[in-house]
């Protein structure tokens, strides 16, 4: 980065948003100390946080002022107990230990995790963990919040009650916020600033509105304004003016009321329960997957989303009966499985662990015992937009591109049935549309998805069906045009801009002025 | 029985009856009552496999324990085979009776282990760092890191093992195991990066004064000498009255020190922990068991404690006592429900 000048005011809430690998996290790193003091690198110039100089005094000196919460949660716990972990910071600074009660249940409270406080942090959902390491932070009551991409596991639920309860403290304690998301449809509303950085290293910064003008990738709600030309841009539905007259544009969703043919189904659960450490977690499910579709599966955090497919690839003992293309998988292990279904992990940090790229995708390949050509696989891996970064050292590359390796490593020796867990992690709008066109070309090749996501508006571009999961339930099966406006939780933009269609994403828009 | 203090206790009495007695039936009763209280502890906890990950590491220690005393002790009467002189080391007969000792010294370490793996168990990780004097809080950050990566590797370890799996490893070959060591130093090296990252900006560092004043340090020094002297009294076979209470006035000058080293820090504690009936009790009782273990021991009033294998093998004495004071490491399993998480 190069040359910034940036002034935030007290009591805001900034958003830092910007392409995967331009540097948010950086940024945002400059603010507590921690870069240089952890990173190294070189730095120059001033940076000034509430009188306190961070370049100068390090981390150190700006606890108290900063509260930071990482990227990544499962590698900032310090204890094993939920209650321990939010208590940490609070015994370091040496607060009593009334006050500490008194704040420790309040976080609890606020963040819905009164229920887990005494459990081990290891057995927690990936959601969950996101709200303990926030709800760490939240305690101190510091002056300015960081958060690096906090709700990215977070279902659309619990993820607006953080917000509202963010902009509650912003409003009545002051707090100074900044935040970093790729996922802006439900940020706009609250922020006064926005600091976009784009792929050049450039920064643009200043009100919503204005920043808004100029970046290319927007979330739905924008691109419905920019459609009907409305200025300036609405940043809830509830804003949208809805005066304009729309027709529904056939061709842009062939597969609109097309539940796909289940007669035979690639992968079957029949009443299928898991139980882990005596506690149920998912109760008599019965799940199927059609050749050819794309199906979504969304539900709150804790809901048995990830058990669910770990049951599917036998990595989780379960009752019940697994069928792969109609054979019983009981005699099956996780490495027989995986010949005939990709599946993506919710943490796939330790998929990777080849010296480059295009060695890591050949390990696949040999594991499965298959032949190739080098020219075949780096022509599979042009299709994930990382053929030049063959020869790199895939634990280095950003986070959207680690995904895309991974997702390549579980997947080149072409399974027909591919199981994705939250894949949009830490990915951009430009990401996920290039993963989105990825999925339909092998959805139209006849290939079945499992896609487990709390993006809305993701799982709305590509289902064919959608699987609603609530404890350990299946609450819906039927068609995205359902799912998306009917459940109020799980509501897109475009549902909620224009509630009396079908419409799901601005694709199913076209203008008749 | 929930107080740190009393789990403390409950180790140093095994540890203690683990390093008093040589005697291969004890250790065994020992091993099974502290497998037996794991298993409790275990239930409780909903921790499956604790028992066959301690089964397996106490089998391997056994053998390795052995083979290592067999190959290179060539004392003892009954040989079993010979091995080739010019062998370097290995060399000379190989006798039943070092096969014998190995395997006690193999129960030792093993009952080591478990005791340690129990107090894993029972304590949180929070509580086994509040022990740590807070005057050595750069300590104590090492050993937090440690602390909470020795649980974590072995689900590390799971967890890469199924990482494999889906990248359609078949794990059936030993060369197929080889691909867990890299991800496991590496993922487990860039976590402890992170995990310092987090802990400095949650503010770790700002109590620590860093600084060990010149008393601290002075009555440090004093303690190690007296202790170091101690023990050196002991190979000469000095007396039990001079060499306990010297031990005695160093360990008691280091807590002392540490203890009033900690008070400066400013430091609070989330979690108080409070004394219940059950602690105090317990915790009388191993002090007692502990104290008289280590007297009569010194004293020589526990003969069927001691046994050697050498020079000739021969069945070791027991007696009903021994067993008694053994069995007391169950006394947490008697008072009742663990419920310290
Ligand atoms: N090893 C474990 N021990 C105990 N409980 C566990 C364990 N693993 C998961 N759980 C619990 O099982 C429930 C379901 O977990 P799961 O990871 O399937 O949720 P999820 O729907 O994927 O959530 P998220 O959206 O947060 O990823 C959670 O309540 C979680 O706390
Ligand atoms: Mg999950």
């Amino acid at each position: 980065m190069n040359n910034i000048n940036l002034e935030i005011t007290p009591a805001s809430l900034t958003l830092v948003t910007g392409s995967s690998g331009s540097g948010k996290s950086t940024l945002l790193k400059c603010i507590n100390g921690l870069v240089p003091h952890f990173s190294g690198g070189s730095i120059s110039g001033e940076i000034e946080v509430f009188n306190h100089d961070p370049i100068e005094e390090g981390p150190k000196g700006l606890v108290k002022t900063v509260s930071y919460v990482f990227q990544e949660p499962e590698s900032q716990f310090v204890y094993d107990i939920v209650e321990d972990e939010i208590a940490f910071s609070l015994e370091n600074f040496g607060i009593s230990r009334d006050e500490m009660v008194k704040r420790i249940d309040l976080v609890l409270n606020k963040m819905g995790l009164s229920d887990i406080k005494g459990k081990k942090i290891s057995h927690l959902s990936g959601g969950e963990k996101q709200k303990v390491a926030i709800a760490s932070a939240l305690v101190n009551q510091p002056r300015v919040l960081i958060l690096d991409e906090p709700t990215s596991q977070l279902d659309p639920f619990t993820a607006d009650a953080l917000l509202n309860y963010i902009i509650f403290l912003k409003s009545k304690m002051d707090l100074t916020v900044l935040i970093s998301e790729h996922r802006l449809e439900r940020l706009l509303p609250y922020s006064d600033v926005i600091i976009h950085l784009t792929p050049q290293g450039e920064i643009i910064s200043g009100p919503t509105q204005s920043v808004l003008h100029e970046m290319e990738q927007v979330p739905p709600i924008i691109k419905i304004a920019r459609m009907l030309n409305v200025d300036p841009y609405p940043l809830t539905p509830k804003e949208f003016p809805n005066s304009h007259e729309m027709a529904y544009n056939e061709k842009s969703k062939a597969t609109f009321d097309l539940i796909p043919s289940l007669q035979t189904p690639v992968l079957e659960c029949r009443n299928v329960s898991t139980s882990i450490n005596g506690k149920p977690i998912l109760k008599r499910i019965n799940f199927r997957l059609a050749k050819g579709e794309i199906l979504v599966v969304h539900g709150p955090n804790g809901s048995g989303k990830t058990t669910l497919s770990r049951t599917l690839v036998g990595l989780q003992s379960s009752e019940g009966q697994i069928f792969l293309h109609g054979q019983d998988t009981k005699l099956l292990g996780t490495e027989d499985m995986v010949k005939e279904i990709g599946y993506l992990p919710q943490n796939p940090g330790d998929l990777l662990f080849a010296e480059t790229v295009l060695d890591e995708i050949k390990i696949t390949m040999n594991n499965h015992q298959l032949k190739y050509h080098e020219a075949d696989l780096i022509e599979f891996l042009a299709q994930f937009g990382l053929n030049e970064k063959l020869t790199e050292y895939p634990r280095d590359l950003s986070v959207g591109e680690r995904q895309r390796t991974a997702l390549a490593a579980i997947t080149v020796h072409r399974p027909n049935i591919i199981i994705l867990d939250e894949p949009t992690r830490g990915m951009d709008y430009q990401n996920k549309s290039s993963l989105s066109k990825i999925l339909t070309l092998w959805r139209d090749e006849g290939r079945s998805i499992c896609l487990i996501t709390h993006d809305v508006e993701f799982g709305a571009m590509l289902a064919d069906r959608v699987l609603l999961l609530e404890e350990g339930e299946i609450s819906f099966d039927g068609l995205p045009n359902i799912a998306y406006t009917k459940f109020p939780r799980y509501r897109t933009q475009t549902s909620l801009i224009f509630p009396n269609q079908n419409w799901i994403t601005p694709g199913d828009i076209s203008q008749i002025s | 029985m929930k107080h740190t203090a009393s789990w403390i206790l409950w180790l140093v009495l095994s540890l203690t009856l683990t390093l008093t007695t040589r005697n291969p039936f004890y250790l065994s009763f020992q091993i099974l009552s502290l497998l037996l209280l794991g298993v409790y502890i275990a239930k409780q906890k909903h921790h499956a496999f604790w028992l066959s990950q301690n089964i397996r590491f106490l089998l391997t220690m056994l053998v390795i324990s052995s083979l290592v005393n067999a190959l290179f002790t060539h004392t003892g009467s009954t040989t079993l085979i010979n091995l080739p002189d010019h062998w370097i080391l290995v060399g000379g007969s190989i006798t039943l009776e070092s096969l014998i000792y190995g395997q006690i010294n193999g129960l030792i370490i093993g009952a080591i282990f478990v005791a340690f793996n129990i107090i894993n168990l029972a304590l949180s990780i929070r509580q086994l760092t509040h022990l740590i004097p807070g005057a050595l809080r750069p300590i104590a950050m090492t050993v937090t890191i440690t602390l909470t990566f020795l649980p974590s590797i072995q689900q590390r370890a799971q967890e890469i093992k199924e990482a494999q799996l889906i990248r359609g490893n078949q794990m059936k070959k030993i060369r197929d195991w080889l691909p867990l060591l890299l991800p496991l130093l590496i993922s487990s090296l860039e976590n402890a990066i992170s995990l310092s990252e987090s802990m400095t900006s949650r503010g770790f560092e700002t109590q620590s004064t860093g600084k060990i004043t010149r008393l601290t340090l002075v009555s440090l020094i004093l303690a190690t000498f007296i202790i170091f002297s101690a023990w050196v009294l002991s190979l000469f076979d000095y007396p039990g009255f001079i060499i306990l209470p010297l031990y005695a006035i160093g360990g008691g000058l280091v807590a002392v020190t540490f203890i009033s080293a900690s008070r400066k820090l400013r430091t609070t504690h989330f979690k108080k922990e409070t004394w219940s009936k059950k602690d105090a009790l317990s915790s009388g009782i191993f002090i007692t068991t502990i104290i008289g273990t280590i007297i009569l021991h010194q004293l020589g009033m526990l003969p069927t404690f001691y046994y050697s294998p050498y020079p000739g093998l021969s069945l070791p004495g027991l007696s009903l006592s021994g067993f008694l004071v053994i069995s007391v490491l169950l006394f947490p399993m008697l008072v009742g429900k663990n419920d310290s998480i």
